[in-house]
């Protein structure tokens, strides 16, 4: 209906256009005719005159010489052949255009405008070729798809083997962009029954726990977990982060349920400012910078530190032979949290002369925080890792991690070796023991 | 020459008045994101939908009126802030027990079929809306969105956006336990 009147008013409206567009065409008169008329009137108009006797004679004889002189040139002028074909186009354009507007207009509507066609996104569209897009590189690995189908294929063979079993959770959990879905919760349970204490399955039960609006269960599992890890496990930052994300968000105090949890270690949570211990190594400020600095909101004080880092770090790359210079960036690095930052510089320093144990011990800690949770050991780190070992061989980060090296490479003789030596090292009341016992057992 | 220089003055005036307005609706705590609702506190729209999943009856307004108090949820697999809400869904089905229907909207069903499958499903019954005409007599803005319907069939809460924790302990929970049944 509605449709039926718009057509109506389209019409009417190039009908009103058109007519007198046609109508001039149809009725133009020559000018010459006008111009004749007029001289025809303006002859008789003498002769009225000349009769009545207000005209003498030589008078209208000279009116009626000049009368006809101009309609000799009138007549001359119109001698101009047929219209120019410029003309043709000023004839014709304005009706086209007044029937081409409403028929394209016409054509969009039906092509996108009518109701019946379907919105873009549910078009049925041709398959996309299921192999990689073009332009990913080949070397990219396997995809997430290809991980997340090849890990349940392992679980076919081992249903029960709680490694495959949270790997497959944390590659759901990375397909879900981070939102911890139902099969993997499952997946972990699974896994948590077969290894009490997994600290990967214990982190994101307690994750899907805080976005499924539970932040009180979410926190207890994790502040357990955090009570029972070993001081400079690999998990231990990015858990206290989201204790801390957690807890503010739910407006829950972390020592409200746990009200023996110690307070994290300073470097994580308090700006460095604060103490002077770790910050032997740091870039010193001047006494302007201190005072700017003590008015500075802790972002502000943290980002002014990171811009003096920043600054060392580019002095450093313009005069790179200044070992001394590459301990001090390293310590800054490490002390602000950047562990790969921290590793490299570590590695300049030790080219321009071999580092002793604590450095190196330092060092392969900002390794080993680099490690993702339940990846073994990267191959820098277990060099870093066995240098520390020759100079320190009774290091409990070098037993632990190159013990987990050795696992993973399917040596696990050599891992239980070096667990069970740093297990003779602990105090027996060391709350690592147990998860330590259990990896102890998987080895042997 | 006096209302000449009251037109220098004008542009001026306009500005105290904007920044006036600004600076009242940043203190005042106004929401502006809030549109409200005109659905709280009358019959829930009808629902008419066909089922998502291949075999199910199609919802109609017979799951509004079970006697029971009933969450409905707009979704679609292509809304991020909806994969943010689901786990929190899932926890209001199963351990709170809430019987939660669920719409695809403007979704193609084989895509919210597997979203559902990826995520894990809480819905008691989930239909589709394709082309968003049924969600129009329910006032949707977009997705997510989350009706709670009484017993009596009435909306009583309308979020227009992913329902957090602490919309589930201060609104939906104290309001079922409250007079829900």
């Amino acid at each position: 209906m509605l449709e039926f009147l718009l057509a109506l008013l389209t019409a009417g409206t190039v009908g009103v256009l058109l007519i007198p567009l046609l109508r001039t065409r149809l009725t133009a008169t020559s000018r010459l005719d006008n111009d004749l008329a007029i001289y025809r009137d303006q002859l008789a108009e003498v002769e009225r005159e000349r009769a009545a006797g207000s005209l003498s004679g030589p008078d209208a004889e000279a009116a009626r010489t000049e009368i006809e002189r101009r309609i000799l040139t009138a007549a001359d002028k119109d001698s101009t052949p047929a219209p120019k074909p410029a003309a043709a186009l000023h004839r014709f354009l304005p009706p086209v255009l007044c029937l081409l507007v409403p028929a394209f207009a016409l054509g969009l509507y039906l092509q996108i405008g009518q109701p019946g066609v379907p919105s873009a996104p549910f078009i049925p569209q041709p398959k996309a070729p299921t192999g990689a897009p073009p332009g990913t590189p080949r070397d990219a690995g396997p995809s997430l798809d290809q991980q997340i189908a090849s890990a349940r294929e392992r679980l076919k063979q081992a249903p029960d083997d709680p490694e495959t079993l949270s790997a497959l959770g944390e590659l759901l959990t990375q397909q879900a962009q981070g939102v911890v879905p139902q099969p993997a919760v499952d997946a972990f349970q699974r896994a948590l029954k077969k290894q009490p204490g997994d600290p990967r399955a214990l982190f994101y039960l307690g994750l899907h726990e805080a976005q499924a609006g539970d932040s009180k269960a979410a926190l207890t599992r994790w502040l357990d977990l955090e009570a029972r890890s070993p001081e400079g496990a690999p998990w231990l930052p990015m858990l206290r982060a989201e204790i801390d994300r957690v807890a503010k968000q739910a407006k829950i105090d972390p020592l409200s349920i746990n009200p023996d949890r110690k307070p994290p270690s300073v470097a994580a949570t308090r700006p460095p400012m604060a103490t002077s211990s770790p910050m032997a190594g740091m870039p010193q400020p001047t006494e302007e910078e201190r005072e700017a600095m003590a008015k500075m909101s802790p972002q502000e004080r943290q980002q002014a530190i990171r811009g003096m880092v920043d600054r060392l770090d580019e002095k450093m790359r313009a005069s790179p032979d200044d070992r001394d210079g590459w301990l001090r960036l390293a310590n800054a690095r490490r002390v602000l949290g950047e562990p790969q930052k921290a590793a490299e510089a570590y590695a300049k320093a030790d080219a321009l002369g071999p580092l002793e144990s604590k450095q190196l011990a330092d060092w392969a800690e900002a390794e080993i925080r680099q490690i993702q949770p339940g990846t073994p050991p990267s191959p820098q780190a277990v060099s870093v890792l066995k240098r520390l070992e020759v100079a320190d061989p009774d290091n409990a980060l070098a037993l632990f991690y190159l013990g987990a090296a050795s696992f993973a490479q399917g040596d696990k003789s050599d891992a239980a070796r070096r667990w069970k030596k740093l297990l003779a090292l602990l105090p027996p009341d060391a709350p690592i023991r147990a998860m330590l016992e259990e990896k102890i057992k998987q080895a042997e | 020459m006096k209302s000449n220089r009251f037109l220098y003055v004008l542009p001026l005036l306009m500005l105290a008045i904007l920044a006036g307005f600004f600076g009242w609706s940043l203190v005042s705590g106004r929401d502006p994101a809030s549109i409200g609702s005109a659905l709280v506190g009358r019959p829930a729209p009808t629902l008419k939908a066909p089922a998502l999943r291949p075999g199910e009856a199609a919802l109609t307004d017979a799951l509004l009126q079970s006697g029971k108090p009933v969450l409905v949820n707009f979704f679609a697999s292509w809304c991020t802030p909806c994969l943010a809400e689901q786990p929190l869904l899932e926890r209001l089905a199963k351990k709170d027990g809430i019987t939660i229907i669920g719409v695809a909207w403007k979704n193609k069903p084989e895509e919210a079929r597997a979203w559902l499958e990826r995520l894990g499903d809480p819905f008691v019954a989930v239909g589709y809306d394709l082309d968003g005409k049924m969600a129009v007599d329910w006032g949707l803005s977009g997705v997510p969105e989350t009706f709670l319907i009484d017993a009596r069939g009435i909306v009583r809460l309308h979020f227009r956006a992913p329902i957090l924790e602490k919309d589930v302990t201060d609104r939906i929970l104290p309001l079922l336990r409250a007079g829900g049944s």
